[in-house]
Formats: C-alpha cells, sequence, structure tokens
C-alpha cells in the first residue's frame, strides 16, 4: 500500500493535519507515504488529477490502484481507520 | 344638583378652559418650504408637511415654488441670511434651522422635534421677517438652557444609562458593528491565504529578524491599502447618499453576496478543505514570494513584501470587498465628521487584521501552524452572509434602522 498525500503551504487545512500525519508516522513507522506540493511537484500532482480542493489522500494498492480518495480535511480516526482497513 | 356635583363641574370647566387657552398660546412656528414642480423628493415632503400641519394647529406653511422669479429671488435672499449655499430643493426653513433636501427616514422626527422646541419657545423668524405679510411668532425669544441642536439630537436619537451616564445608542451601536463586521471580514479565507503562504516561506528563513520585518511590513502595508479603499469608497458614498436608487443597488448587491457567500458555505459545508484559487494568480503571488524571501538586498526586499501586499489586496478586495462597502455604508448614511469617520475605520481595521496578527504571531513563535482549521473559514462565509443579508434588506426596505432611528 502507498499514500499519496498532496497539500499547500498555502493551506490551512494542510497545515493542520500535519500534526496528525506526525503521529500516525510514530505509531505506523513503515508506510510508504509520499508527500506532494500543489505548487511545486506541478506534473506529479496533475497525475493524481486533484481537484479543486485540498489536502488530498490517496491511497494505492501495489498496483498503483486507486483504493480510495480522502478529499479535505480529515479526523486522525478516519485516517486510522483507512490505513487500517487497506493495509 | 348638590355642592359636590357642581364643585365637578366647575372643576372640569376650568380644566377644559386651561387646556383651551393652552393649546392657543402655544407659540406659532412658520415653516418655509422652497421646491419645485419637478422634484420628486418635494412631492413627498410636502405630503409629509400637509400631515404636520394637520396635526400640529399652531404650525403654518409657506411653499414657495422656485420657477417663480419671485420665490426664486426669495431662496437667494435667505441662503444670503443663513450664509449658505442653497444647490437644490427641496430647502427648508423654520426658525433658525434649514434642511438641505429631504429623506424621508429622518427628516420627519427632526421637523417634529423643531416644532416642538419653536412651540414651546420664541424665536426669530428671519425668513418671515423678510418676506413680510406674515403673522409672526409671539413668544419672547429667551436665553434657553438647552438649544434647538441639543433638544433635536436628544429626540431624534436613542439614549441608554450605562454607569449612570447617558451616552447615545448611535455611539454605541456604531462601534459593535464597526468590531463586528470587522471580525468577520477578518476570518474571510481568501483574506487569510497570502497570510498563510507568506508564513511558510517566511519560517524556513535563517535570518529571524528579517523574517519579522517582512511579515510586519506585509501586515501594514495591507492595513493601509484597506483604509485607503474604505475612505474612498466613503468619498464616493456620502456624495451618492442622496440618490435614492444608489441605496438600493448597494442593498441588492449585498443580497448578492450573501447569496454567494451562504452558497458556498452549502455546498462546502460537509467538506473541509482549502480551495485551489486560479492557478496563474497563485504562481504569481508564489513567485513573488519566493523572489522576496530570496532577495540578498534587505531595501528591495522590504519593498517587494509591500508590492506583494498591494497586489494581493487589490485581488483580495473583489473577494471580500461585500462587508467593507456595507459597512462604509453604514457609517455614511450616519451622517458623521470625518475624524469619526476614520476612528469607525481603523476600529473595523483593527479587528479586521486582529485573527491575522494573532494567526502570524502565533506562527512566528512557534514555527508551525496548528490548530488553525479551514472550520473558521467555513462559519465566517455563514456569518458573513447572514451579515450581507440583512443588512441589504434593511437598506432596501428600513435603512432608518441602519442610521439607528428606529
Amino acid at each position: 500500500m502507498k499514500i499519496i498525500k498532496i497539500s499547500a503551504i498555502w493551506c490551512p487545512g494542510c497545515l493542520v493535519m500535519k500534526k496528525i500525519w506526525k503521529n500516525i508516522c510514530n505509531d505506523y513507522p513503515d508506510l510508504n507515504i509520499e508527500e506532494l506540493d500543489y505548487d511545486m511537484d506541478n506534473e506529479e500532482v496533475n497525475k493524481y488529477n486533484p481537484g479543486k480542493v485540498l489536502p488530498v489522500i490517496i491511497i494505492l494498492d501495489d498496483n498503483n490502484h486507486e483504493l480510495i480518495r480522502l478529499i479535505g480535511e480529515q479526523s486522525e480516526i478516519i485516517i486510522r481507520n483507512n490505513i487500517d482497513k487497506y493495509r | 344638583m348638590n355642592k359636590i356635583s357642581k364643585l365637578f363641574i366647575l372643576i372640569i370647566t376650568l380644566v377644559i378652559g386651561i387646556c383651551n387657552v393652552y393649546a392657543e398660546d402655544k407659540n406659532l412656528v412658520n415653516i418655509y418650504l422652497f421646491h419645485s414642480n419637478t422634484c420628486p423628493h418635494c412631492k413627498e415632503e410636502i405630503k409629509l408637511l400637509d400631515e404636520l400641519e394637520k396635526k400640529y394647529n399652531n404650525i403654518k406653511i409657506y411653499k414657495y415654488e422656485i420657477s417663480d422669479k419671485t420665490n426664486s429671488e426669495h431662496l437667494n435672499k435667505v441662503a444670503d441670511m443663513y450664509n449658505i449655499a442653497i444647490n437644490g430643493t427641496p430647502f427648508t426653513v423654520i426658525g433658525d434651522k434649514y434642511f438641505k433636501g429631504f429623506s424621508k427616514d429622518n427628516a420627519k422626527s427632526k421637523f417634529i422635534a423643531t416644532i416642538e422646541y419653536y412651540s414651546d419657545n420664541g424665536y426669530n423668524d428671519r425668513v418671515g421677517l423678510y418676506i413680510g405679510n406674515i403673522p409672526l411668532p409671539t413668544y419672547e425669544v429667551n436665553e434657553n438652557n438647552i438649544s434647538i441642536d441639543e433638544y433635536i439630537s436628544d429626540r431624534t436619537n436613542y439614549k441608554i444609562s450605562i454607569l449612570g451616564k447617558k451616552i447615545e445608542l448611535k455611539s454605541l451601536t456604531l462601534p459593535i458593528i464597526a468590531i463586528l463586521i470587522g471580525l468577520v471580514d477578518g476570518f474571510n479565507p481568501c483574506a487569510m491565504w497570502v497570510l498563510l503562504f507568506l508564513i511558510s516561506v517566511l519560517i524556513g528563513m535563517k535570518d529571524k529578524k528579517r523574517m519579522w520585518i517582512l511579515g510586519i511590513t506585509f501586515l501594514l502595508t495591507s492595513a493601509f491599502i484597506y483604509l485607503l479603499f474604505m475612505l474612498a469608497w466613503l468619498n464616493a458614498a456620502t456624495l451618492l447618499l442622496t440618490i435614492n436608487w444608489f441605496r438600493l443597488i448597494i442593498g441588492l448587491i449585498a443580497i448578492f453576496g450573501a447569496i454567494i457567500n451562504l452558497r458556498s458555505y452549502l455546498r462546502h459545508r460537509k467538506d473541509n478543505g482549502c480551495d485551489v484559487i486560479d492557478d496563474k494568480k497563485r504562481s504569481k503571488i508564489f513567485n513573488k514570494i519566493k523572489k522576496i524571501t530570496h532577495e540578498k538586498n534587505f531595501l528591495l526586499a522590504i519593498f517587494g513584501a509591500m508590492a506583494l501586499a498591494i497586489s494581493v489586496n487589490i485581488i483580495e478586495l473583489a473577494c471580500s470587498a461585500g462587508l467593507p462597502v456595507m459597512f462604509v455604508e453604514i457609517l455614511s448614511m450616519n451622517n458623521l465628521n470625518i475624524i469619526e469617520y476614520i476612528i469607525y475605520i481603523v476600529l473595523y481595521m483593527l479587528f479586521f487584521l486582529l485573527d491575522d496578527l494573532i494567526v502570524f504571531f502565533i506562527a512566528m513563535r512557534t514555527m508551525e501552524l496548528t490548530g488553525f482549521s479551514t472550520k473558521y473559514g467555513k462559519i465566517s462565509k455563514l456569518i458573513g452572509g447572514l451579515l450581507l443579508l440583512a443588512i441589504g434588506i434593511l437598506l432596501i426596505f428600513k435603512p432608518e434602522w441602519l442610521m439607528f432611528n428606529f
């Protein structure tokens, strides 16, 4: 499983989630997370067609197929539940 | 008939007699109206004056249509007497008080207060004396302990008592309105994102002193641009105040803005995220910020921060102009002097900037941004939308409420 995180530095919703991700990464040290910046990693970001609301979290399986997409600010529980579900 | 009923009748007759004498004894009040057959406001005022003439039997109304040569000469003479320029009709004179134009919303209470004051006190009927052949008021002119202006302001403004001091409701409602609209406007997400953008880049800088100076320069310049915009709008609003349909248009704009805000709230109520704005604009601003933070020459970096604030705020105005425009509109309707205007605008600015400042200081001190959820932006859209809706409806149907003459 791979997690794609698309965020931007001007987006307060993304900034708020930094702490949540810190906690999650502590509990799941083996997660494969790719962090993309909406402005700087333009080409990569466009591949995932992120839409107009940030942040975007995409969970991919080992064959790079999209399993689920979470759009907007999320609570820690929702992210944890999804990680547990697809891991 | 026994003694008691005789006495009773005597008292009744005396009381009625006294009342009659009192009514007849009220000072005569002459009202002079200079009007034109072509002006719609004059017709409204004539309607009101006729109504008042029926209500008060000690007033007399003289109307002068100014297309008549003698009448327009009278008007010029009156202008000289009061040492003012008269640039239109209707023009109304009662004793020492004159009223330029006519606004349905507050003319009535002012006329009534003036009539009541002169009914009880003597005054010089300068216009009546000049025109001649007019019965003049008979009361002797006395130095009164309360002036006509004070009396009118007492009668037309609501007062409440705070800690034993009488405070005009108007002088209390305006600050509250300034604070309320300023705060809601401050949480506007479009006003916030550039600041976050800047903070994120500044946090990465090594030179902390430079970081603070650039950030504060940006905030102060933003405030300054906002202030200029509000003053310019105030100027336009006071000029256009007398035009009725202008207020109607502003009211419609407010309702339109309310619909946009509420729609955006309803649409994004469930997903809490950041809306991506126009790609071109964003990358432009992004590049500018990078240039500023990488600029070696400190002075140039400061100029860069100022330029950024100016360009960003011009974009922002389109996004959040609704609330400041409405606030200025309310101010202009309340006939304040220039210093009062500036005090209220600065108060608005302070609360508008308050949340930006808090976010900025916390971010700069802790070097990270937490707890600043997009929820607040959403709530600001809801409250802002409701505020705009209320102001829009009042502007169209009950503008006098916005002047706090309930």
